[in-house]
């Protein structure tokens, strides 16, 4: 045997071994992306129902209430308002 | 006898035949080369059998799931929205038949159904069903904490509405499939529904995914809805029909606001209501959109339409006096006012809605020129806008109309339309004569349509719809702070059994704001009020008040007449002002 065929089958020992290390290293990679995807899935449902969250606590049902009953706050009318216009 | 040597033993010398060697050395061969041509079957031509088991055992190909799209206002605020939310599924055969009551209780419990009921269910032929579709994160949570075998729990979809009842004959809603079956839910059913995608994965011996091999199909997200409704003006809109209901002890009630600048439907509010959020106890009457898909005499609503045909042919000016009297003969039944009048202008016969003066009015003109502009407002035809269930209403041909239908169907009787159809032709006055297209879609900029009278006609019109409100009208209650108004009331007898019920009305107002720049159109339909007046005047313009007054201050719609100014001590307005803005209109009194 000589120092060729020697060479060729180290280089092909690396190459096995990187092809394994590769391998893994993609599977780990792909585990991190699932679990980055599951988790921006979830954060999208948590905004989403925040989203819904805020809408209900700001509905004009629930505003109209507090204002007028917990607040005691009447509403706008023009005999009490001051319109102001844009001078020309 | 001299004993044998092992070495020259007779029985050793035996040589054992030569064939039995051949034949063990060539069964060996055999067995080999079975071996060998098995080896070589599995990996050549008979490997598909075992590429499928080696396939079953690793690949697996994944839903991906993809959401119902929003319904937004036109402001883009939440008005439905899919959250994920758990189903519960049994699986039968696998659920021991000796569960102990103790957890059947506690799961009955926890799905809010009875026991008998839960227990049928478990015993169900089916392997697999569904205990409950929809259910909160937490009781998912406490359902999964009582480690029952074969019960699981996998992630659905659940739709919430937030506004609740002020919203749901808008919005509608959805089945437990996601699917649309009500209001814009079920319009836009194929835009907002979203479709799931199919992946391909390698997953190790414990299920997990360790792979993607390929997407097979991708998923795609339903589109959001942006609607023309305000959230605050339905809302209030809703409320003042809930309350003009309530207090008149009347069946039901709508409101529509539409805004005639860019034909965009502000509100659109029905009562009875119901909760899209639990639809459990849902009747008929709740889920009716009368707005839209109930239709009706419309009573005086429609004189301004009758008179405005008389105007433009130029039959009759504004000023054009005309004798009423107290009974006009037409047919058998002699037509009648509220009130005798002798002498009235046309613009008087709008103001004090004399059914008299509008029939005699209808009888100088061909019944095709009442007709015409009858159908080119728009009545006898179901609006376009995108909305289930809208009707068409009936105005008959006028080849078949009779002195009597004419003149009946000058103030509004023996003609159908829904309340929408109402404001639709409302409109026409506001612009000056077009017909806008009318829209549920949030849709912004000035829209022009087809003009079906003059601007003069219309204009003259408006003056005459603000007499209306007027002292003298049939509606001073419609009248808005701040803001001129104009509309026309309608008081009809409903239709019931054989012939018009004597004592069960429908109120309407159809009305205008601000007449200076017109902005928006308002209609009020209330249904059957038992509790004091049943006059439109009386029912439906105070709503139709309050709607304007609040939508326009929505709306930051400046007041278009002099208000008066709230006492407020020690101000003055000239040293209040900045640079470039200067107060106006301060009128201050005690």
């Amino acid at each position: 045997m000589n120092r060729a065929t020697f060479t060729l089958l180290a280089l092909l020992l690396i190459c096995a071994l990187s092809l394994v290390a590769a391998q893994q290293k993609a599977r780990k990679l792909f585990i991190a992306i699932e679990r980055a995807q599951m988790e921006e899935r979830r954060l999208n449902q948590e905004a989403l129902r925040l989203e819904y969250d805020q809408r209900t606590l700001s509905k004009s049902a629930r505003i109209q209430d507090s204002a007028r009953n917990q607040l005691r706050m009447l509403p706008i009318t023009p005999d009490r308002t001051l319109y102001l216009k844009d001078a020309q | 006898m001299k004993p044998l040597g092992f070495s020259t033993s007779p029985n050793l010398v035996l040589r054992l035949p030569m064939w039995r060697s051949r034949l063990m050395l060539f069964l060996l061969f055999f067995a080999f080369l079975m071996l060998l041509l098995r080896a070589l079957w599995i990996q050549g031509p008979g490997n598909a059998f075992y590429e499928a088991k080696a396939i079953k055992g690793t690949q697996r190909e994944l839903e991906l799931s993809a959401s119902r799209g929003k319904i937004l206002d036109r402001n883009g605020q939440v008005i439905a929205t899919s959250l994920e939310a758990k189903a519960i599924i049994a699986y039968n055969d696998v659920v021991p038949d000796d569960l102990a009551p103790e957890k059947i209780r506690q799961l009955a419990q926890l799905l809010q159904i009875s026991e008998p009921e839960l227990r049928r269910k478990l015993r169900d032929e089916r392997t697999q069903l569904f205990l409950k579709r929809q259910v909160e994160p937490q009781v998912a949570q406490a359902i999964k904490q009582l480690e029952i075998p074969g019960i699981a729990i996998n992630n659905v979809y659940r739709r919430y509405y937030p506004e609740g009842e002020a919203m749901a004959h808008v919005v509608g809603f959805t089945n437990v499939e996601d699917r649309g079956q009500e209001g814009m839910e079920l319009s836009h059913q194929n835009e907002l529904a979203g479709h799931s995608g199919k992946r391909k994965v390698v997953v190790d011996r414990l299920g997990r995914v360790v792979e993607e091999m390929a997407i097979l199909q991708l998923p795609q997200n339903g589109k959001d809805l942006q609607l023309s409704i305000d959230s605050k003006i339905q809302y209030l809109a809703y409320n003042a029909v809930k309350n003009a209901v309530e207090q008149h002890h009347a069946k039901a009630g709508g409101a529509v606001v539409i805004d005639v600048q860019t034909g965009e439907i502000l509100a659109l509010a029905n009562w009875p209501s119901y909760n899209p959020n639990d639809r459990s106890h849902l009747s008929g009457e709740q889920l009716r959109n009368r707005v839209l898909t109930d239709t009706f005499e419309p009573g005086s609503t429609i004189k301004p339409f009758t008179v405005s045909a008389a105007l433009e042919k130029g039959i009759v000016q504004p000023s054009t006096s005309m004798a009423i009297g107290a009974k006009f003969l037409v047919g058998p039944k002699p037509i009648t006012d509220t009130h005798p009048y002798g002498v009235l202008t046309v613009s008087q016969i709008i103001q004090k809605s004399s059914n008299i003066g509008t029939a005699k009015i209808a009888l100088q003109m061909p019944p095709k020129d009442m007709w015409d502009l009858f159908t080119a407002v728009g009545f006898g035809q179901a609006p376009k806008i995108g909305f289930p269930g809208a009707v068409s209403g009936t105005v008959h041909p006028y080849q078949k109309w009779v002195p009597t239908d004419q003149a009946r169907i000058a103030f509004g009787y023996g003609i159908s339309t829904s309340l929408f159809q109402i404001a639709r032709a409302y409109s026409v006055f506001a612009r000056d004569g077009e017909l806008i297209p009318l829209t549920i879609e949030r849709s912004p900029g000035m829209k022009s349509g087809p003009r079906v009278m003059s601007a003069k006609t219309a204009i003259e019109m408006r003056d005459m719809l603000e007499l209306v409100t007027e002292p003298g009208g049939t509606a001073t209650k419609a009248r808005a702070e701040g803001y001129r108004v104009g509309g026309k009331t309608g008081t009809s007898h409903k239709f019931s059994g054989k012939g018009y019920s004597a004592n069960q009305y429908r109120a309407y107002f159809a009305g205008i704001a601000p007449l200076s720049a017109p902005r928006i159109v308002v209609a009020v339909m209330i249904d059957e009020p038992t509790r004091g007046s049943h006059y439109g005047g009386d029912v439906a313009a105070p709503v139709f008040s309050t709607i304007v007054g609040e939508t326009l201050r929505t709306l930051h719609v400046v007041p278009d007449t002099t208000v008066k100014q709230m006492a407020l001590k020690e101000f003055d307005p000239v040293d209040q002002v900045t640079p470039n803005i200067t107060a106006q209109k301060v009128v201050m009194k005690r």
